[in-house]
Formats: structure tokens, C-alpha cells, sequence
């Protein structure tokens, strides 16, 4: 009897652990990474407990909500197998396009309506025309992309002239990203939006599964009758039209304009996606992971300030403390790991 | 200097022969030998370069404005070079105008300290003038490097910190905390500005602490985060913020004034940006900015073609001259609410001509507001 209660035991604990596995296979649950950030956040409580605070919580929020808005397109093309290098000069000639268009102290113009659609539009042609040019005419989309960064940022450079660095006069405006709705910042909500809506066009559109078709083999994908090509551009677009959002987003959170806008944001995407699990090669990881890995970025940076780590010393131990959370991410799936290049 | 400028002034109307015979005879009153005569060059074989870090920084803007200026008035074609924020860029765009053939008399920004040497040598090699300015080692001096490397010159940054401190430190009538913005951490530039900073409140207001310093590499972006973090970290013990540039500032204080902190902290920095100079007329955030510095890139860049261009032509010969010609630092202005009003007339739009204008008559170590104040390096206190 005891024999036989023990063996069904044993078979409900496989059978639930199993299907916790099944559970973090197919939602691709990034638990060590989770498990590394709270490791890390304690620390970080422990040795400045204003790191714990509502209002750093609140100043976290504020600082990731445009890398968050990046990294759901700059995942989108990583897992299809491309890359996207533009995201600084895109964002670049949308935010100066937005606040040239908005009341700023270099014109006085009333044509607040139009700087979202021409900004954001901006955006989207330069990822259509990365696009394009990726798809169809079989570019690599690394020097692309490369091309599309300097083409953002020669329309930024000349929206910027040689006038007075415009600021926003509408001080709604320059205090919209960090009021708070619901306790959190706006640019936090207006984040959590775009990953959201990432999340749920990644895992219930063909269009998420197509991706990751094409990053895994586009020969099998194509020959499965996705249409390769057009989804390749609509990855681009996506991710232009979302450079652009966030390019907006920082200029309202300086309160001024910069051709610089951008500066980098592309090494704490790309890092972060790869952090998250979304492999370079294309294929796999998804955007909440990417999401995971932008949050663990900002959050090292704040954590050292607040823990008073000398500046001479930051980017080192900034640097050492990544190797070993990465490391310890990466340590369950050692074993199922391809070859790391 | 005076009667020099007029005569090579003068030879805008010769032609190669009569310019080439003012230049010598100019030279021979100077009392310059005959050293000047072999090395001078026709003005219609010359180039003028401007080399600047990037194209986006309101500074790098107005160092092209004032060699447009300086070249508009000495008629000789002007290029720039942008190096876009990377020392192999600038070298290697330098290297293509060097290869033209002209005589290039040349403004060179220098992205890091280490690039003086190379670009230097390249200059040296296709016979032109070169007048590095902010950033070189300190054991590479014009004064052993032959009549090519005609100058080095900066505005002390040591002066610059200390300016700001004592802003700060009279805002805050002795008592209090500040926190600090530094630059990119190894910059010259950076460095000098703070240790001015540090020795300035060491000494005058030991009631002040300095609570941290959080290099932003001059970026606005930076600025704004990393005064967020500190905003967290310290909250309302924060006093003062002192930033090693303008651009930093205008973040810093973005951050301050969404915490609802900006009536209560003063700012003090460098550049007096235009948009500084906006939010100190209009008192933002309760008169939120004490104190700035003003220097102005036009005045840079004209000041150091022109030192060239004098090279160049003869009209000075480098090696005769005393060392803090060489390696040369300006006058630096502090700027508060009470005086802003002197500074605005170097930021109207004929400024840049108007400057090389009094650049021409009294020559490039004694035109105001920027006169030639001491010799280099920069001692650190």
C-alpha cells in the first residue's frame, strides 16, 4: 500500500513537473533570467534600500520605456535572422520631426496635430525602405540597415540646422511621459502597450510564427507557402514605425530636441535581446524575454548608482555582473545549447 | 600685429607676384629673417580646414561658423571635415584633403588627445599650418615639433569649474550638498573642469559637500538618468548640481523639474547654450541656474585659423615665438543672471563676422572677450 501511494506520488510529481515543463517550454518562460533579476534586486534592496523605493520603482519605469519600445521591433527582425542598425537615426529624424512640429521654442507654428502622424511616418517609410531594399533586392540587412541609420541621421542634421536647439514650450506635453496614471509613469504605460501588443502579434499571428519560421530555415518556410518577402518587410516596418515612437518618446522625456536622440539605445537592444534569449541567428527567443533583458540592463545601471559604486569602477563591475548573470542564465540550458558563436 | 594685418590684408587685391613681395616685404619690417620668406605660401595655393567632432553639438556648429567667417574675410575656400565622432573618420577625411594638393591651413577639434601626433605628421608632410585645438597629450608641444604645428590652445578648464563653484557655493551662501556632472570620464576637458570644481569649493566652501559625481559622457540622455538615480538616491538633501556641460544640464535639470525639485536646487555649468540663456532671462524653476561660462566655438576656430594663416603666410614665424603662444589658454568669462546681458551680443547672427573683424586688426592673442591669458598645460590644483 505504502509501495503503491509512493509510486503514484512519485508519477503526480513527474507528471507535474513535467508539465511545468511542457508550461515554460511552450511559453518560453525565461525562469532563470527571472530567478538572476531577483537575485540581483535584492542585493541591490539590501545594500540601498531606497533601491526598493515606489519612487525608484517609479524612476525604472520611466528609464526603460524607450528601450522597451525599441526592443519589441529590434526582436521582431533578430528573429527572422536580421538585424536592424537604424533604430538611433530613425529615432533621430522622428524626434526632431515631431518637436519642430510641436510648439517648441525655434518656430512658432500650431501644427501640434500633424507631428505624430509625420513623425511616426517618417519612421515607418525608413523601415519600409530598409525593407525593401532587405527583401527584395537581397541586401544584407546589416549594411542596410547601417545605410538607413546615416539616412535618419542626415534628415535629423538638417530638420537641426545650425538654430537654436529647440526645447518644448507646452510643458503638457514635456510632462506627459513621467505623470503618473495608476501610480506608474505614462511612458511606462505607453511601453507596456506596444510589448503587449508585441507579445500577442508574436504568438497568435502567423504573422509572430512566420518570423520565426524564416529566422529558423526561410527555405522551409517559404516552400510552407509563408510569404517570406512581404513578412520581412512588415518586420522592418514594424520596427521603424516603433524607432520612431520612441524616438518621439525620448524628446518629450528631454524636453528638447537632438539629432543624438538616440545615442546608445542600439547597444542596449541588441544586448538586451540576446540577454532575453533571442538568438542572433534568428529563429528563437520572443519579446517578453527581450523585455526581460532591457529591464535587467537598466536596472544594473541604477542598482550601481544607488549602491554608490565609484564611477571609476562602474562599467567594470557593470560588465563583470552581466558575464555572471548570463552565465547563470545560460547554465540550465548548457546542455541544450548549439554551438555558442 | 597691427600694421602685419593690414598689409596681408593688403594682398587681397595683388596678384601672386605683388603678394608674395608685400608678404616678404611685411616680413623684412617684422624684423622675421629670411626663414619666413622660404616657408611662406601664396594665398591662391591655400585651403582652409575645419575639423570638427561632429555636426549635431551647437559647439562643433559654431566652430565651422567662425571659419566660415575667418574665410569668408581672407577670401580662401573653406572645407570641413566631420569626424563624426571617431578619430579614424577625422584622420582618414583630413588624409583625402591633404592629398589635394593645396596648402591646407588648418582648425583641428581633435576627437581624442591621441590623434594631435598623427595629424600633425600629415600636415607637417603636405607643407601646411595646423592649430590643434581642446584635446592633446601633454608631453606632444608644438614648441618641439617644428614651425607646422603652429599652436595648441584651449580655454582653461580648471577656470571653468571653478567659475561654476563659486556660483554654487554663493547660491547656496556656503552651506550645503551638490552633486556633479562630469563629461566622458577621460576627457582633458572633463577632467580639468572638475578638479577646478572640487578645488575651488575645497578652499572657499569647505561648508559644501560634494556628494558624488556621475560622469555623462556629455550627453543630454545621460544627464537626465543619471540626475534621475540621484534624484532617488539622495532626494531633497540635493542643493546644488554642478554639470560639466550645458547639454548635461538641460537634462539634469528636465529631471529636477519632474520631480518637482527644480525651485529648490541651483545649477551651474558651462557653455551657456542658447537655451541657458533662455531659462536664465526668463528665471525657470525660481532663477534655477547661478552661474555659466562663456566661450563661444566661432571664436575658437577663427582664432586658431587665423594663428595658422599668420604661419602660413610668414607674418610669424612659430620657433621665435615665447611659449605661451605655442601652447596657449584663454580667457574664460563667468557669466551669472546679473551680467547675461554683456553676452548676448556675441550670440546675434553677424557675431562670428564681427569678431574676425577685430580678430583682423588686433591679431589672434588679444581679441575680446577672448584674449590670450597664460600658457599650457594646465596646471591641476
Amino acid at each position: 500500500m505504502s509501495m503503491t501511494l509512493r509510486n503514484h506520488d512519485n508519477e503526480d510529481r513527474m507528471a507535474g513537473s513535467q508539465s511545468l515543463r511542457h508550461f515554460l517550454n511552450t511559453h518560453k518562460a525565461p525562469i532563470s533570467l527571472v530567478l538572476s533579476m531577483l537575485v540581483l534586486f535584492m542585493i541591490f534592496a539590501f545594500l540601498n534600500p531606497r533601491f526598493a523605493s515606489v519612487q525608484n520603482l517609479q524612476n525604472v519605469l520611466f528609464q526603460i520605456s524607450v528601450p522597451l519600445i525599441i526592443v519589441v521591433g529590434t526582436t521582431m527582425v533578430i528573429q527572422m535572422g536580421s538585424i536592424d542598425l537604424s533604430v538611433q537615426g530613425v529615432m533621430g529624424a522622428s524626434g526632431m520631426a515631431w518637436i519642430l512640429l510641436s510648439p517648441n521654442s525655434r518656430i512658432a507654428m500650431d501644427t501640434a496635430f500633424w507631428a505624430w502622424p509625420v513623425a511616426i511616418g517618417i519612421g515607418t517609410f525608413l523601415g519600409l525602405m530598409s525593407g525593401v531594399v532587405y527583401a527584395k533586392l537581397r541586401v544584407p540587412s546589416f549594411v542596410v540597415s547601417l545605410g538607413t541609420w546615416y539616412v535618419g541621421l542626415g534628415i535629423a542634421i538638417m530638420l537641426y540646422g545650425n538654430d537654436l536647439l529647440p526645447s518644448l514650450t507646452d510643458k503638457g506635453l514635456a510632462r506627459w511621459p513621467t505623470r503618473l496614471t495608476l501610480g506608474l509613469p505614462n511612458s511606462f504605460w505607453l511601453a507596456a502597450a506596444v510589448v503587449l501588443a508585441g507579445v500577442l502579434v508574436a504568438n497568435y499571428t502567423r504573422l509572430g510564427r512566420g518570423l520565426l519560421a524564416i529566422g529558423n530555415n526561410e527555405a522551409v518556410a517559404r516552400s510552407t507557402g509563408i510569404p517570406v518577402t512581404r513578412y520581412k518587410i512588415v518586420a522592418f516596418v514594424i520596427a521603424g514605425t516603433l524607432s520612431g515612437i520612441a524616438g518621439i518618446l525620448a524628446t518629450m522625456q528631454l524636453g528638447s530636441g537632438s539629432p543624438d536622440i538616440g545615442y546608445g539605445q542600439l547597444f542596449t537592444v541588441i544586448p538586451a535581446a540576446v540577454i532575453g534569449g533571442t538568438a542572433l541567428s534568428g529563429g528563437e527567443g520572443g519579446v517578453m524575454r527581450s523585455a526581460l533583458g532591457v529591464v535587467l540592463l537598466i536596472v544594473l545601471n541604477n542598482g550601481l548608482v544607488l549602491a554608490g559604486v565609484d564611477p571609476d569602477y562602474q562599467q567594470a563591475v557593470f560588465g563583470s555582473i552581466l558575464i555572471v548573470t548570463i552565465v547563470a542564465v545560460a547554465w540550465p540550458q548548457r546542455g541544450r545549447l548549439k554551438v555558442a558563436k | 600685429m597691427h600694421y602685419l594685418s593690414k598689409s596681408l590684408g593688403a594682398t587681397t587685391s595683388l596678384g601672386r607676384r605683388g603678394a608674395i613681395a608685400a608678404l616678404m616685404s611685411s616680413a623684412l619690417v617684422a624684423g622675421l629673417g629670411s626663414q619666413a620668406f622660404a616657408e611662406t605660401i601664396a594665398k591662391e595655393d591655400m585651403v582652409m580646414v575645419v575639423s570638427v567632432i561632429n555636426t549635431t553639438n551647437p559647439y562643433m556648429i559654431s566652430n565651422i561658423e567662425g571659419a566660415k567667417a575667418l574665410s569668408a574675410a581672407l577670401d580662401i575656400p573653406l572645407e570641413i571635415v566631420n569626424s563624426d565622432n571617431s578619430s579614424q573618420t577625422g584622420i582618414s577625411n583630413i588624409m583625402a584633403i591633404l592629398a589635394s594638393g593645396k596648402k591646407p591651413i588648418m582648425f583641428v577639434n581633435t576627437v581624442a588627445s591621441s590623434d594631435a601626433p598623427t595629424i600633425v605628421n600629415a600636415v607637417e608632410q603636405a607643407g601646411g599650418y595646423v592649430t590643434i585645438w581642446w584635446n592633446k597629450p601633454d608631453d606632444f608641444k608644438p614648441q618641439d615639433e617644428g614651425d607646422h604645428f603652429v599652436a595648441f590652445q584651449k580655454i582653461p578648464g580648471i577656470s571653468s569649474g571653478r567659475c561654476g563653484a563659486q556660483a554654487i557655493g554663493d547660491a547656496l551662501g556656503g552651506k550645503g550638498n551638490v552633486v556633479m556632472l562630469p563629461g566622458v570620464q577621460d576627457s582633458t576637458t572633463s577632467q580639468t573642469r572638475v578638479a577646478g570644481f572640487k578645488a575651488e569649493m575645497a578652499e572657499k566652501y569647505p561648508g559644501i559637500t560634494i556628494l558624488e559625481e556621475r560622469p555623462s559622457n556629455w550627453d543630454p540622455q545621460l544627464g537626465a538618468r543619471n540626475a534621475q538615480d540621484l534624484i532617488v538616491k539622495y532626494g531633497s538633501d540635493i542643493n546644488g548640481v554642478w554639470s560639466a556641460d550645458d547639454g548635461m544640464q538641460i537634462g539634469a535639470m528636465q529631471s529636477f523639474e519632474n520631480a518637482g525639485m527644480l525651485d529648490s536646487v541651483k545649477f551651474a555649468s558651462d557653455g551657456l547654450y542658447p537655451t541657458t540663456i533662455d531659462d536664465i532671462k526668463s528665471g525657470r524653476g525660481n532663477n534655477a541656474i547661478v552661474g555659466e561660462t562663456f566661450h563661444r566655438g566661432y571664436m575658437a576656430s577663427a582664432v586658431g585659423l587665423y594663428t595658422a594663416y599668420l604661419a602660413a603666410t610668414g607674418a610669424i614665424v612659430p620657433s621665435e615665438l615665447p611659449p605661451e603662444k605655442r601652447d596657449s589658454l584663454f580667457a574664460l568669462s563667468c557669466v551669472n543672471p546679473g551680467n547675461i546681458a554683456e553676452y548676448l551680443q556675441y550670440d546675434e547672427p553677424d557675431a562670428p563676422a564681427k569678431f574676425v573683424e577685430r580678430l583682423l586688426v588686433s591679431g589672434p592673442w588679444a581679441t575680446e572677450p577672448m584674449p590670450l591669458v597664460g600658457g599650457g598645460p594646465e596646471v591641476m590644483p
